[in-house]
C-alpha cells in the first residue's frame, strides 16, 4: 500500500486481487445482496485510491481496509434507511421459503440455518461476527477497526454468538 | 477470581447451566483476558461454523469496474487537473513554496529599492538597516556562490555596517571557497579599513590566502590604503616557493609603495 501511496497505482491491482473476495464476503454477510456487494467493494477501493495519502503504514493494510469497508457499509445504510425497511421485509419473505435458500447457494441444512440466523441478528452483531471471520479472529485488529479494546471486542463477539445461538435454536424449532 | 472458581464457571456455562449473573461474570472475565472464547464450547463451535460459512464470489463485473477506475485514475494522475491542483494534499506544498518565494521576493525588492530619503523616520531607517543586515547574514550562509555574492554586495548599501557584518565579511574572506566571493568581500571591507580591528584582520588574512588573485588584491589594497603593518605578511608570500612569479612581482610592487 505504501507503494500505491507513493504513486505506483499498479500495486493497487495486487491488493484488489488479494482482498476482493474477503471484502465481498464481509459485505455479503452484512447485506446478502451480491450486486450491492460489488458496488460496496468498488466503493471501498475507490476510497482507498482517493485517500491513499492518509495511509500511514503504521498498521496492517487489511485493518485499514476493513475500517474503510465499515464506513462504506454504514454510509450506504444511512443513505438508504428508507429502503432498508422494505428490503428487510423482503428478506423476511425470502427467509420463509427454505427452498429458495437451498437452491441459492446449495449449502447444507445446518449452514443454511446459520445463514438465516445471521440475517436475523442486529447489524452491529452481524458486523462483529463478519469482522471476526474475515480478520481471522484477530481481536486486537478488530478493536482498531471499531475503536475499542481487545477485551471489549471479545465481549462483543461473545454476545453476538450468544444471540446467534439463541436465534439458531429458535429457527431449529420451526423446521 | 480463583482459577478453581473460573473453571467451575466455564463448566457450568458449557453444561448450559450458567445463570444470567454468571454469564455477566464470564463477560467480565473475557474482557479482562482471564478466560478465552475458545474455552466456551458452544461459542467456540459456533464461531468456527461462522468462519467456515461460504459466500458467493464476486463476478467479473467487479474486476472490469475496478480496472476501469484504476485506468482512469492513472490517466488523471498523468494529466493536469484544476481539481487535483486545488486538492489540499497537493495544494499545501505549492502554497508553502509560493509563500516563501513571495516573501523572499518582497524582501529582496525592498532591499534593492533606492535608499530611504534623509528625512525618513530614523526608527524606520534603523529597522531597514537591521533587515538588510539579517538578509545579508542569511544569504552568506547559502550554498550558491551567486547568493553569497549578492550578500556581500548588500553591504555597499549599508551606511554603517555593524561589527557583526564586518565580522561576517572577514569570515567570508578567510573561509569562503569561492575566489570571486572572497574578492567581493575585500571590496566590501574597504570602507572599514579605518577600524583597527578590521585592518589587523585583513593583514592576518594575507597569510591565509591560497589564491594568487586574492593575495594580489589584498596587497594592492594594503598599498592603496598605506597599511604599513602588512609588509611582513606580504614579504612572507614573496618568499614562499609556492607563489607564482607574476604574483611575486605584483606583491613586490605593493611592498615598494608601502616602504
Amino acid at each position: 500500500m505504501l507503494r500505491v501511496k507513493e504513486g505506483d497505482l499498479d500495486k493497487l491491482g495486487l491488493l484488489f486481487e488479494r482482498y476482493k473476495r474477503p471484502l465481498f464476503g464481509f459485505f455479503y454477510g452484512m447485506t446478502k445482496d451480491a450486486e450491492l456487494c460489488e458496488d460496496l467493494v468498488q466503493n471501498v477501493f475507490f476510497r482507498i485510491l482517493k485517500y491513499r495519502y492518509l495511509f500511514r503504514g503504521e498498521g496492517d493494510f487489511k485493518t485499514w481496509m476493513f475500517h474503510i469497508a465499515r464506513n462504506v457499509n454504514h454510509d450506504h445504510f444511512r443513505k438508504n434507511k428508507w429502503k432498508l425497511k422494505e428490503s428487510l421485509e423482503n428478506w423476511e419473505e425470502r427467509l420463509g421459503t427454505d427452498e429458495n435458500r437451498a437452491t441459492e447457494f446449495q449449502q447444507d441444512e445446518e449452514m443454511q440455518l446459520l445463514s438465516m440466523a445471521m440475517e436475523r441478528l442486529p447489524e452491529d452483531k452481524r458486523e462483529i461476527l463478519m469482522l471476526s471471520k474475515f480478520q481471522d479472529k484477530k481481536y486486537k485488529e478488530i478493536g482498531e477497526i471499531i475503536g475499542c479494546s481487545e477485551g471489549a471486542v471479545k465481549v462483543k463477539v461473545f454476545r453476538a454468538l450468544q444471540e446467534l445461538k439463541e436465534v439458531y435454536r429458535e429457527l431449529e424449532k420451526h423446521l | 477470581m480463583e482459577k478453581e472458581k473460573i473453571r467451575e464457571l466455564i463448566n457450568r456455562y458449557n453444561s448450559q447451566l450458567a445463570t444470567t449473573a454468571e454469564i455477566k461474570q464470564i463477560e467480565t472475565l473475557l474482557e479482562a483476558g482471564s478466560i478465552d472464547l475458545d474455552e466456551l464450547k458452544d461459542i467456540h463451535a459456533l464461531e468456527g461454523q461462522v468462519a467456515s460459512m461460504e459466500f458467493p464470489s464476486p463476478t467479473g463485473n467487479l474486476d472490469d469496474r475496478f480496472y476501469q477506475m484504476l485506468a482512469l485514475e492513472r490517466k488523471v494522475k498523468s494529466s493536469f487537473s484544476w481539481r487535483g491542483f486545488f486538492s489540499w494534499p497537493e495544494l499545501a506544498p505549492k502554497l508553502a513554496l509560493a509563500s516563501v518565494t513571495l516573501l523572499i521576493g518582497v524582501g529582496i525588492g525592498y532591499l534593492m529599492k533606492p535608499s530611504a530619503p534623509a528625512n525618513a523616520d530614523p526608527g524606520v531607517n534603523q529597522q531597514i538597516a537591521e533587515l538588510k543586515e539579517m538578509v545579508m547574514l542569511s544569504l552568506l550562509e547559502k550554498e550558491s556562490a551567486a547568493e553569497r555574492l549578492k550578500a556581500v554586495s548588500l553591504t555597499e548599501q549599508m551606511s554603517a555596517a555593524s561589527t557583526k557584518v564586518t565580522g561576517a565579511l572577514l569570515e567570508t574572506l578567510n573561509h569562503d571557497e569561492n575566489v570571486n566571493v572572497r574578492l567581493a568581500a575585500i571590496e566590501a571591507l574597504k570602507p572599514y579599513v579605518r577600524d583597527n580591528h578590521v585592518r589587523e584582520e585583513l593583514v592576518r588574512s594575507i597569510a591565509r590566502q591560497d589564491s594568487p588573485l586574492v593575495q594580489v588584491a589584498l596587497a594592492e589594497m594594503m598599498a592603496a590604503l598605506h597599511v604599513k603593518s602588512s609588509v611582513k605578511e606580504l614579504e612572507k608570500i614573496v618568499q614562499s616557493d609556492q607563489t607564482p612569479a607574476d604574483v611575486k612581482t605584483r606583491i613586490k610592487q605593493s611592498i615598494d609603495i608601502l616602504i
